[in-house]
Protein backbone atom coordinates (compact mmCIF):
# COMPACT_ATOMS: atom_id res chain seq x y z
CA UNK A 1 0.00 0.00 0.00
CA UNK A 2 1.55 3.24 -0.77
CA UNK A 3 1.11 5.40 2.38
CA UNK A 4 2.12 9.09 2.60
CA UNK A 5 3.30 10.62 5.10
CA UNK A 6 1.16 13.37 6.92
CA UNK A 7 0.84 15.72 9.40
CA UNK A 8 -1.61 17.83 10.50
CA UNK A 9 -2.61 21.51 10.16
CA UNK A 10 -5.31 23.19 11.69
CA UNK A 11 -6.55 25.98 9.13
CA UNK A 12 -8.16 29.43 11.53
CA UNK A 13 -11.14 29.81 9.53
CA UNK A 14 -13.48 32.23 11.13
CA UNK A 15 -16.09 33.34 8.71
CA UNK A 16 -19.40 32.91 8.64
CA UNK A 17 -21.06 29.61 6.66
CA UNK A 18 -23.34 31.75 4.86
CA UNK A 19 -21.09 34.58 3.72
CA UNK A 20 -21.16 33.46 0.25
CA UNK A 21 -24.70 33.46 -0.11
CA UNK A 22 -25.26 36.52 1.54
CA UNK A 23 -22.37 38.07 -0.60
CA UNK A 24 -24.24 36.99 -3.69
CA UNK A 25 -27.15 38.74 -2.26
CA UNK A 26 -25.17 42.05 -1.79
CA UNK A 27 -24.59 41.88 -5.19
CA UNK A 28 -28.05 41.13 -6.33
CA UNK A 29 -29.31 43.98 -4.23
CA UNK A 30 -27.15 46.40 -5.58
CA UNK A 31 -27.98 45.84 -9.27
CA UNK A 32 -31.98 46.16 -7.89
CA UNK A 33 -30.82 49.60 -6.41
CA UNK A 34 -29.58 49.98 -9.43
CA UNK A 35 -32.61 49.33 -11.39
CA UNK A 36 -34.99 51.58 -9.27
CA UNK A 37 -36.45 48.07 -7.89
CA UNK A 38 -37.03 47.91 -4.10
CA UNK A 39 -37.15 44.79 -3.09
CA UNK A 40 -39.55 43.36 -0.43
CA UNK A 41 -38.96 40.19 1.89
CA UNK A 42 -42.71 38.45 3.32
CA UNK A 43 -42.06 36.67 6.14
CA UNK A 44 -45.01 35.20 8.54
CA UNK A 45 -46.58 32.15 9.79
CA UNK A 46 -48.70 30.19 7.21
CA UNK A 47 -52.50 31.68 7.08
CA UNK A 48 -51.09 35.41 8.11
CA UNK A 49 -52.89 36.87 4.70
CA UNK A 50 -49.64 37.80 2.90
CA UNK A 51 -51.41 36.90 -0.59
CA UNK A 52 -54.75 39.22 0.84
CA UNK A 53 -51.91 41.79 1.65
CA UNK A 54 -50.29 41.64 -1.84
CA UNK A 55 -53.97 41.82 -3.61
CA UNK A 56 -54.71 44.96 -1.49
CA UNK A 57 -51.17 46.45 -2.17
CA UNK A 58 -52.09 45.77 -5.87
CA UNK A 59 -55.28 47.08 -6.01
CA UNK A 60 -53.73 50.21 -3.85
CA UNK A 61 -51.52 51.27 -6.48
CA UNK A 62 -53.31 49.98 -9.65
CA UNK A 63 -52.53 53.05 -12.44
CA UNK A 64 -49.90 54.18 -10.10
CA UNK A 65 -47.05 52.02 -9.50
CA UNK A 66 -45.67 48.71 -10.92
CA UNK A 67 -45.31 45.78 -9.13
CA UNK A 68 -44.15 42.07 -9.51
CA UNK A 69 -43.86 38.86 -7.03
CA UNK A 70 -42.24 36.51 -6.47
CA UNK A 71 -44.63 33.30 -4.65
CA UNK A 72 -42.89 30.62 -2.76
CA UNK A 73 -44.67 28.00 -2.10
CA UNK A 74 -44.41 24.48 -0.86
CA UNK A 75 -46.37 22.40 -3.76
CA UNK A 76 -49.11 24.36 -5.17
CA UNK A 77 -49.64 27.07 -7.40
CA UNK A 78 -52.68 28.57 -5.34
CA UNK A 79 -51.20 32.02 -4.43
CA UNK A 80 -50.03 32.67 -7.64
CA UNK A 81 -53.53 32.63 -9.26
CA UNK A 82 -54.90 34.47 -6.99
CA UNK A 83 -52.05 37.12 -7.64
CA UNK A 84 -52.19 36.58 -11.34
CA UNK A 85 -55.16 38.55 -12.83
CA UNK A 86 -53.31 41.62 -11.16
CA UNK A 87 -49.64 41.67 -11.61
CA UNK A 88 -46.62 39.60 -12.80
CA UNK A 89 -45.97 36.55 -11.07
CA UNK A 90 -43.90 33.85 -11.00
CA UNK A 91 -44.13 31.03 -8.66
CA UNK A 92 -40.99 29.42 -6.69
CA UNK A 93 -42.32 25.87 -5.70
CA UNK A 94 -39.71 24.86 -2.92
CA UNK A 95 -40.76 20.89 -3.23
CA UNK A 96 -41.07 20.83 0.80
CA UNK A 97 -38.63 23.28 1.82
CA UNK A 98 -38.94 25.26 4.84
CA UNK A 99 -38.02 28.69 3.46
CA UNK A 100 -36.53 29.79 -0.05
CA UNK A 101 -33.17 30.36 -1.15
CA UNK A 102 -31.85 32.90 -2.85
CA UNK A 103 -30.88 30.10 -6.16
CA UNK A 104 -34.10 30.16 -6.05
CA UNK A 105 -35.04 33.20 -6.41
CA UNK A 106 -32.72 33.75 -9.01
CA UNK A 107 -34.35 31.36 -11.36
CA UNK A 108 -37.49 33.40 -10.84
CA UNK A 109 -36.51 36.73 -11.45
CA UNK A 110 -35.45 35.53 -15.09
CA UNK A 111 -38.89 34.77 -15.97
CA UNK A 112 -40.18 37.88 -14.67
CA UNK A 113 -40.77 41.27 -16.93
CA UNK A 114 -38.47 43.15 -14.20
CA UNK A 115 -37.93 46.03 -17.21
CA UNK A 116 -40.64 48.68 -15.68
CA UNK A 117 -41.31 47.12 -12.19
CA UNK A 118 -40.71 49.65 -9.13
CA UNK A 119 -41.48 46.96 -6.40
CA UNK A 120 -40.50 43.50 -6.66
CA UNK A 121 -42.18 41.32 -3.74
CA UNK A 122 -41.01 37.99 -2.61
CA UNK A 123 -43.54 35.93 -0.84
CA UNK A 124 -41.57 33.63 1.76
CA UNK A 125 -42.85 30.39 2.31
CA UNK A 126 -44.97 30.12 5.79
CA UNK A 127 -42.31 29.50 8.84
CA UNK A 128 -41.06 32.19 11.21
CA UNK A 129 -37.84 30.32 11.96
CA UNK A 130 -35.81 28.98 8.60
CA UNK A 131 -36.23 32.06 6.41
CA UNK A 132 -34.45 34.56 8.76
CA UNK A 133 -31.53 33.11 8.11
CA UNK A 134 -32.07 33.78 4.52
CA UNK A 135 -30.72 36.92 2.60
CA UNK A 136 -32.95 36.88 -0.21
CA UNK A 137 -31.80 40.43 -1.80
CA UNK A 138 -34.16 42.16 -0.45
CA UNK A 139 -34.04 45.65 0.85
CA UNK A 140 -36.90 45.17 3.62
CA UNK A 141 -38.18 42.53 5.57
CA UNK A 142 -41.67 42.93 6.69
CA UNK A 143 -43.43 40.19 9.14
CA UNK A 144 -46.29 39.95 8.69
CA UNK A 145 -49.11 38.79 11.65
CA UNK A 146 -52.92 38.54 11.95
CA UNK A 147 -55.30 39.07 14.85
CA UNK A 148 -55.99 35.50 14.65
CA UNK A 149 -52.35 34.66 16.06
CA UNK A 150 -50.88 35.46 19.53
CA UNK A 151 -49.79 38.73 20.09
CA UNK A 152 -46.91 37.35 21.97
CA UNK A 153 -45.45 35.73 18.94
CA UNK A 154 -42.38 38.19 18.20
CA UNK A 155 -40.82 36.67 21.60
CA UNK A 156 -41.30 33.53 20.42
CA UNK A 157 -39.30 34.59 17.30
CA UNK A 158 -36.75 36.77 17.93
CA UNK A 159 -34.32 36.49 15.09
CA UNK A 160 -37.03 36.83 12.66
CA UNK A 161 -38.29 40.21 14.09
CA UNK A 162 -34.89 41.02 15.05
CA UNK A 163 -34.05 41.18 11.46
CA UNK A 164 -36.93 42.35 10.10
CA UNK A 165 -37.91 46.04 9.18
CA UNK A 166 -41.70 46.64 9.42
CA UNK A 167 -44.20 44.53 11.11
CA UNK A 168 -47.41 43.97 9.57
CA UNK A 169 -50.79 43.46 11.47
CA UNK A 170 -53.19 42.25 9.43
CA UNK A 171 -56.86 40.87 9.49
CA UNK A 172 -57.87 44.34 12.03
CA UNK A 173 -61.71 43.63 11.47
CA UNK A 174 -61.39 40.85 13.24
CA UNK A 175 -59.84 42.54 16.73
CA UNK A 176 -63.53 42.59 18.29
CA UNK A 177 -63.79 38.77 17.82
CA UNK A 178 -60.04 37.74 19.20
CA UNK A 179 -58.10 38.44 22.40
CA UNK A 180 -55.31 39.95 19.94
CA UNK A 181 -53.70 43.25 21.38
CA UNK A 182 -52.02 45.62 18.48
CA UNK A 183 -50.19 47.79 20.60
CA UNK A 184 -49.01 44.31 22.95
CA UNK A 185 -47.90 43.14 19.52
CA UNK A 186 -45.96 45.88 18.38
CA UNK A 187 -44.33 46.99 21.91
CA UNK A 188 -43.57 42.79 21.95
CA UNK A 189 -41.69 43.14 18.64
CA UNK A 190 -39.58 46.39 19.66
CA UNK A 191 -38.34 44.92 22.74
CA UNK A 192 -36.38 43.19 20.42
CA UNK A 193 -35.79 45.21 16.83
CA UNK A 194 -36.49 48.69 18.33
CA UNK A 195 -36.59 50.81 15.09
CA UNK A 196 -39.42 48.25 13.65
CA UNK A 197 -42.24 50.33 11.45
CA UNK A 198 -45.81 49.09 12.57
CA UNK A 199 -48.64 49.00 10.92
CA UNK A 200 -52.20 47.98 11.34
CA UNK A 201 -54.74 46.58 8.51
CA UNK A 202 -57.24 44.77 7.10
CA UNK A 203 -56.78 43.74 3.53
CA UNK A 204 -60.47 42.48 2.98
CA UNK A 205 -61.71 45.97 3.86
CA UNK A 206 -58.83 48.48 2.46
CA UNK A 207 -58.43 50.15 5.87
CA UNK A 208 -54.87 51.20 6.43
CA UNK A 209 -53.46 49.85 3.22
CA UNK A 210 -52.94 53.33 1.91
CA UNK A 211 -50.23 54.12 5.20
CA UNK A 212 -48.52 50.84 3.84
CA UNK A 213 -48.38 51.78 0.51
CA UNK A 214 -46.88 55.09 1.34
CA UNK A 215 -44.18 53.57 3.31
CA UNK A 216 -43.22 51.40 0.74
CA UNK A 217 -43.32 54.18 -1.65
CA UNK A 218 -41.24 56.42 0.84
CA UNK A 219 -39.08 53.91 1.58
CA UNK A 220 -38.38 52.97 -2.39
CA UNK A 221 -37.53 56.87 -2.81
CA UNK A 222 -34.87 56.62 0.52
CA UNK A 223 -32.92 53.24 -1.31
CA UNK A 224 -32.93 52.83 -4.28
CA UNK A 225 -31.68 54.89 -7.41
CA UNK A 226 -34.87 56.43 -9.29
CA UNK A 227 -33.94 57.62 -12.58
CA UNK A 228 -35.28 61.01 -13.24
CA UNK A 229 -38.49 61.35 -15.37
CA UNK B 1 -35.61 22.54 9.22
CA UNK B 2 -33.48 24.61 7.05
CA UNK B 3 -29.92 22.76 8.79
CA UNK B 4 -29.81 20.76 5.89
CA UNK B 5 -29.21 23.69 3.68
CA UNK B 6 -26.58 25.56 6.52
CA UNK B 7 -24.85 22.39 6.15
CA UNK B 8 -24.49 22.06 2.31
CA UNK B 9 -22.73 25.53 2.80
CA UNK B 10 -20.50 24.38 4.86
CA UNK B 11 -19.68 21.31 3.51
CA UNK B 12 -18.83 23.06 0.33
CA UNK B 13 -16.27 25.43 2.09
CA UNK B 14 -14.52 22.63 4.03
CA UNK B 15 -14.41 21.47 0.27
CA UNK B 16 -12.98 24.22 -1.03
CA UNK B 17 -10.28 24.85 2.01
CA UNK B 18 -8.95 20.74 1.85
CA UNK B 19 -8.21 21.41 -1.67
CA UNK B 20 -6.81 24.67 -1.54
CA UNK B 21 -4.30 23.00 1.76
CA UNK B 22 -4.43 19.84 -0.51
CA UNK B 23 -5.17 17.61 2.12
CA UNK B 24 -5.64 14.01 1.98
CA UNK B 25 -8.56 14.22 4.71
CA UNK B 26 -10.44 16.13 7.29
CA UNK B 27 -9.97 15.34 10.51
CA UNK B 28 -12.11 17.80 12.55
CA UNK B 29 -14.21 20.93 11.57
CA UNK B 30 -15.61 23.51 14.42
CA UNK B 31 -17.96 25.78 14.24
CA UNK B 32 -19.55 28.45 16.66
CA UNK B 33 -23.43 28.59 16.59
CA UNK B 34 -25.18 31.33 18.86
CA UNK B 35 -28.54 31.37 20.47
CA UNK B 36 -30.12 33.90 18.39
CA UNK B 37 -28.69 31.70 15.09
CA UNK B 38 -32.24 30.07 13.96
CA UNK B 39 -30.10 27.19 14.19
CA UNK B 40 -30.19 23.95 15.98
CA UNK B 41 -27.10 21.95 17.29
CA UNK B 42 -28.70 18.58 17.38
CA UNK B 43 -30.35 19.20 13.77
CA UNK B 44 -27.03 20.50 12.19
CA UNK B 45 -24.94 17.70 14.07
CA UNK B 46 -27.89 15.13 11.82
CA UNK B 47 -27.64 17.08 8.41
CA UNK B 48 -23.64 16.87 8.82
CA UNK B 49 -23.62 13.26 9.44
CA UNK B 50 -25.77 12.51 6.69
CA UNK B 51 -24.45 14.79 4.29
CA UNK B 52 -21.04 13.75 4.68
CA UNK B 53 -22.01 10.16 3.20
CA UNK B 54 -21.69 12.22 -0.12
CA UNK B 55 -19.21 14.54 0.04
CA UNK B 56 -15.39 14.27 -0.41
CA UNK B 57 -13.93 15.15 2.96
CA UNK B 58 -13.91 11.45 4.74
CA UNK B 59 -15.44 11.18 8.03
CA UNK B 60 -14.26 14.72 10.31
CA UNK B 61 -15.59 14.98 13.91
CA UNK B 62 -17.71 18.53 14.36
CA UNK B 63 -16.97 20.35 17.48
CA UNK B 64 -20.08 22.75 17.96
CA UNK B 65 -19.00 26.18 20.38
CA UNK B 66 -21.88 27.85 22.18
CA UNK B 67 -21.65 31.51 22.20
CA UNK B 68 -22.96 33.67 24.84
CA UNK B 69 -25.51 36.17 23.09
CA UNK B 70 -23.64 39.53 24.45
CA UNK B 71 -25.10 43.03 23.37
CA UNK B 72 -23.86 46.78 22.92
CA UNK B 73 -26.36 49.06 24.12
CA UNK B 74 -26.80 52.29 22.07
CA UNK B 75 -27.86 54.37 25.08
CA UNK B 76 -25.27 53.97 27.70
CA UNK B 77 -22.78 52.59 24.63
CA UNK B 78 -21.65 49.12 27.36
CA UNK B 79 -21.69 45.95 26.49
CA UNK B 80 -23.22 43.29 28.54
CA UNK B 81 -23.95 39.72 28.11
CA UNK B 82 -27.64 38.89 28.10
CA UNK B 83 -29.10 35.75 30.47
CA UNK B 84 -32.13 34.51 28.66
CA UNK B 85 -32.12 35.82 25.45
CA UNK B 86 -33.17 39.08 26.83
CA UNK B 87 -32.33 42.31 24.23
CA UNK B 88 -32.00 44.42 27.11
CA UNK B 89 -29.29 46.74 28.49
CA UNK B 90 -28.18 44.99 31.79
CA UNK B 91 -26.66 48.07 32.87
CA UNK B 92 -29.25 50.63 32.09
CA UNK B 93 -32.40 48.38 30.98
CA UNK B 94 -32.67 50.31 27.47
CA UNK B 95 -33.56 47.75 24.82
CA UNK B 96 -31.82 49.91 22.18
CA UNK B 97 -29.09 46.99 21.28
CA UNK B 98 -27.16 45.98 19.33
CA UNK B 99 -26.11 42.11 19.22
CA UNK B 100 -22.46 41.57 19.27
CA UNK B 101 -22.12 37.91 19.59
CA UNK B 102 -25.44 35.32 19.49
CA UNK B 103 -26.76 35.48 16.45
CA UNK B 104 -23.83 33.64 14.52
CA UNK B 105 -23.40 30.15 12.29
CA UNK B 106 -19.89 30.52 11.90
CA UNK B 107 -17.23 28.14 10.37
CA UNK B 108 -14.03 28.45 12.88
CA UNK B 109 -11.44 25.90 11.99
CA UNK B 110 -10.72 22.76 10.29
CA UNK B 111 -8.47 20.41 11.16
CA UNK B 112 -6.45 18.93 7.80
CA UNK B 113 -4.32 16.02 7.16
CA UNK B 114 -1.76 16.83 4.56
CA UNK B 115 1.02 15.39 2.90
CA UNK B 116 4.48 16.02 5.16
CA UNK B 117 6.55 17.60 2.07
CA UNK B 118 3.44 20.23 1.26
CA UNK B 119 3.77 21.09 4.67
CA UNK B 120 5.60 24.41 3.85
CA UNK B 121 4.25 24.81 -0.18
CA UNK B 122 1.42 26.32 0.96
CA UNK B 123 0.44 29.54 3.29
ZN1 LIG C 1 -27.30 50.69 28.54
Amino acid sequence: MNTVDTVSKTVVINRDVLSEKKRRAAELRQQFTERGILVVNLVSSPGSGKTSLLEATAKCWQGQHKMAVLVGDLATERDAERLRPLVPVEQLTTGGACHLELSLVEKGLAKLPLDDVEFLFIENIGNLVCPASHDLAEHLRVSVLSTTEGDDKPGKYPKMYRTSDALVITKTDLLPYVPFSTEDAIADARTIQPELSAFELCSLTGDGVSQWCDFLVQARRRTVCIPAA
Amino acid sequence: MHEKSLVQSLLKQVEAIMREHHAVSVQAVTVEIGPLSGVESLLVEDAFSELLLNSQIGRPSLNIQAVDLTIRCRDCEQASSSPGLTLKCQLCGSNKVQITHGDEFRLMDVSLQIPAESENSVT
